[in-house]
């Protein structure tokens, strides 16, 4: 919710939670770099370019299972929310880590020669037309070409540049990425590993991801936001009264897909669209503090009669108009620009 | 649990109380998991066994008698303490170029070849020095040592560069250095063939084409693959070389 | 010219064209279309990269934006509905693909004895 860009926002969260990560990280190359060729008594020593780009290689996978592994969990258990706050973070350093180790590959097995060592990558093995054998880097090139994609649109500026659901729509690579991350592990190294340990520590990575998917995927079909009909009066039904708790929302989804959250507060009604002018978090699944509806993303806030956040923040939603027939709250599908004032509509006239 | 008593978590506040043990908990949980997948995917790489540049040994320089088919190799006529004479083995240049370029090693040459040793097990290959260090060739020409030819086998195994398998990579064997092995068969790198059980002591072969030139690109395909192949097989010197049969090359079920 | 280096020459021309599309779009685009960019100056290389690969999206956006034909009602509608079928088919090409990758694996055929299928005498050179 800047006000200005600046290339990072910080605040003391953020520094925690990437201090978590980073330190993660760190570990994990340390002791993969540092302390395991020790461990192991091999008769031969495995080439330290190689040793490495292992290293981050597998990182990069580990790195890249967790945070596909945020989203579910965040869905099927609010508490882990806070693992979604930073997640751009986290996605940004996993595609340094994934370029480090398509490095350490490029300089060692694809250099030395008398061509272009980025051509190489593409001409050397050309046996596409077989499954044994087949050409899995591109199946790297193409995941971390996604990653990029990710990582550079990853500035809010690009939010808002692109409209959240353009750029959500170029994020769902993300999948993409991963599967073409499997692909690539199990064309690639897997085929050759001899050890099981590895084999089993990624089947288990790969199917944690898949299943948590599934489970969220179940659990918001079940429990997400009811559909409703638009009735003859052109209104659409909201709930009883009775059903609100002051300061939260009920989340309605309209006929054309839109969602609104209407919100009680202090004895009054207001809606507001359910999709936050950020990254489309959903504001109904907020509350409101200091009289502000606050998204439980990012934390970004507005006025529940407007749709407006507070100056000096630019940042508005559209607002819908409510009324009240006896104890039944309706809304107007119709939405009205953005930052548009509505009356709110008080329960105990 | 009511809405209202959930714990809510806004980036740019504190962390609610309710949430902190929880979170102290998810961190450590991701720190320890990072941690162990550092030791678990660490140790268990594979053993690339023992090979290698021997730069131990120096710079080696000895005489021979270079055979240029299917890519070159030198039969030591007068060796030193580290390649004995009597021994066979393959010549490469530096990175991924081997020397089949150099029209002067031609068939019987005898030339003075000096450069660094790479080793594995029985099988020795010479990574010439650059320039005209590496190779001198002398006027005199020498006959080859006779060759004995061994019958048409059947082998599975798998066809490597010979390079890398000597140790200049390490691991340089596998699908997952199947393309760095084609890149140096490209640049005229001698391929190797490790057959599952040797051959008259050898498990090591280098690997030819049908006419006894070089390995035709048509059987790149399966580089690094576990194959099987049928192929005339010959003793030169203390080497095996086999001439393999693209046609009846296939992957091992 | 092989296809691997027509690949990398329409890489770098994409690239090069993205260049261009950063320095406009960086020092004019983003204060005609962002008032939030206005003044604002410290952000603006961290684009850079962005402009390089996307760039046809962002002179389409930047179109969009400047001839006001962006549309406010889309910008609160995210791509919600497809997320079900996505997560599921997500969820199968995972273990789809590794099985497959497995059905491919091959063990080191150790116990195959080398066959010989003629004799020294039968050489036919």
């Amino acid at each position: 919710m800047s006000v200005k860009y600046i290339p990072v926002q910080w605040n003391s969260n953020k520094w925690k939670y990437n201090a978590v990560m980073l330190s993660a990280v760190f570990a994990y190359l340390w002791i993969f770099i540092e302390l395991t060729p020790d461990i192991m008594q091999n008769e031969g020593r495995i080439n330290s370019q190689v040793h490495n780009a292992r290293a981050f290689g597998s990182c990069a996978f580990f790195m890249l299972t967790v945070i596909l592994c945020i989203g579910p969990l965040a869905r099927l258990d609010e508490r882990f929310l806070p693992l979604l706050y930073n997640r751009r973070h986290f996605g940004v350093i996993a595609a340094a880590i994934g370029v480090t180790h398509a490095f350490y590959i490029i300089n060692w097995y694809f250099a030395f020669s008398k061509s272009n060592k980025y051509e190489a990558l593409l001409f050397a093995n050309t046996s596409y037309g077989q499954l044994a054998g087949f050409p899995f880097e591109i199946f790297g090139v193409f995941s971390l070409t996604c990653m990029l994609l990710l990582a550079v649109t990853s500035h809010d500026f690009w939010l808002k540049f692109l409209t959240p659901r353009i750029w959500k729509n170029v994020h769902y690579l993300i999948y993409a990425a991963y599967i073409s991350v499997v692909a690539h592990v199990s064309f690639g190294i897997l085929q050759d590993q001899q050890d099981n340990r590895l084999t089993i520590a990624i089947i288990i990575s790969a199917l944690a991801v898949a299943v948590l998917h599934v489970l969220a995927a179940f659990k918001e079909r079940k429990t997400g936001d009811v559909a409703a009909k638009t009735l003859d009066n052109n209104l659409v039904r909201v709930c009883d009264v009775s059903e609100m708790i002051d300061g939260y929302a009920k989340v309605i989804k309209l006929e054309n897909g839109e969602r609104v959250a209407v919100y009680l507060q202090k004895d009054k009604l207001s809606a507001i669209s359910n999709a936050c002018a950020h990254q489309n978090g959903p504001l109904g699944e907020g509350k409101i503090i200091d009289c502000l509806v606050t998204c439980p993303w990012h934390g970004f806030q507005y006025n529940v009669k407007d749709g407006s956040s507070p100056a000096p923040f630019t940042e508005k939603v559209p607002t819908y108009n409510l009324h009240l027939d006896g104890d039944t709250v309706f809304v107007d599908p119709k939405a009205n620009p953005p930052g548009t004032y509505v009356e709110p509509v008080a329960i105990n006239p | 649990m009511t809405q209202k008593k959930k714990p809510f978590f806004v980036g740019y506040l504190g962390i609610p109380k309710a949430l902190k043990g929880f979170l102290l908990k998810a961190s450590l949980l991701i720190f320890a998991g990072f941690a162990t997948g550092g030791v678990l995917a660490g140790v268990s790489q594979d053993d690339p066994g023992e090979a290698g540049f021997r730069f131990d040994f120096g710079r080696q320089t000895v005489s021979g008698v270079i055979q240029a088919e299917p890519y070159p190799i030198l039969h030591v006529t007068k060796g030193n303490e580290r390649i004995k004479t009597g021994r066979t083995i393959m010549l490469t240049g530096q990175g991924k170029s081997g020397v089949s370029g150099n029209k002067a090693l031609s068939e019987e040459t005898v030339v003075d070849a000096t450069g660094i040793i790479l080793k594995r097990g029985d099988l020795d290959m010479l990574q010439l020095a650059g320039g005209k260090r590496g190779i001198k060739i002398t006027e005199a020409k020498d006959e080859l040592p006779e060759s004995q030819y061994l019958g048409k086998w059947r082998l599975q195994g798998e066809i490597c560069d010979g390079k890398c398998l000597v140790g200049a990579m390490q691991p340089g064997r596998g699908l997952a250095h199947k393309a760095c092995a084609i890149l140096c068969l490209f640049g005229d790198i001698p391929p190797v063939f490790v057959s599952t059980q040797p051959i008259e002591g050898s498990e090591f072969m280098l690997v030819g084409g049908p006419d006894g030139g070089p390995l035709p690109e048509s059987t790149y395909d399966y580089i690094g693959q576990f194959v099987e192949v049928e192929a005339e097989l010959e003793r030169r010197g203390d080497m095996l070389v086999m001439l393999v049969d693209p046609a009846t090359l296939k992957a091992v079920k | 010219m092989n296809i691997a280096e027509i690949i990398f020459l329409l890489i770098k021309s994409w690239t090069l064209i993205g260049a261009l599309v950063a320095l406009v779009f960086l020092t004019v685009g983003i204060d005609r279309i962002d008032e939030d960019a206005q003044g604002a100056y410290a952000f603006r290389p961290l684009l850079i990269p962005a402009c390089l690969l996307i760039w046809p999206l962002i002179i389409w956006r930047w179109f969009v934006l400047e001839t006001g034909r962006d549309q406010w009602p889309k910008r609160h509608k995210p791509p919600r509905e497809s997320h079900f079928w996505v997560a599921i088919a997500f969820a199968v090409a995972i273990p789809v693909i590794m099985l497959l990758g497995f059905s491919q694996k091959q063990e080191w055929p150790a116990d195959f004895k080398p066959q010989k299928i003629s004799s020294e005498q039968e050489q036919s050179q």
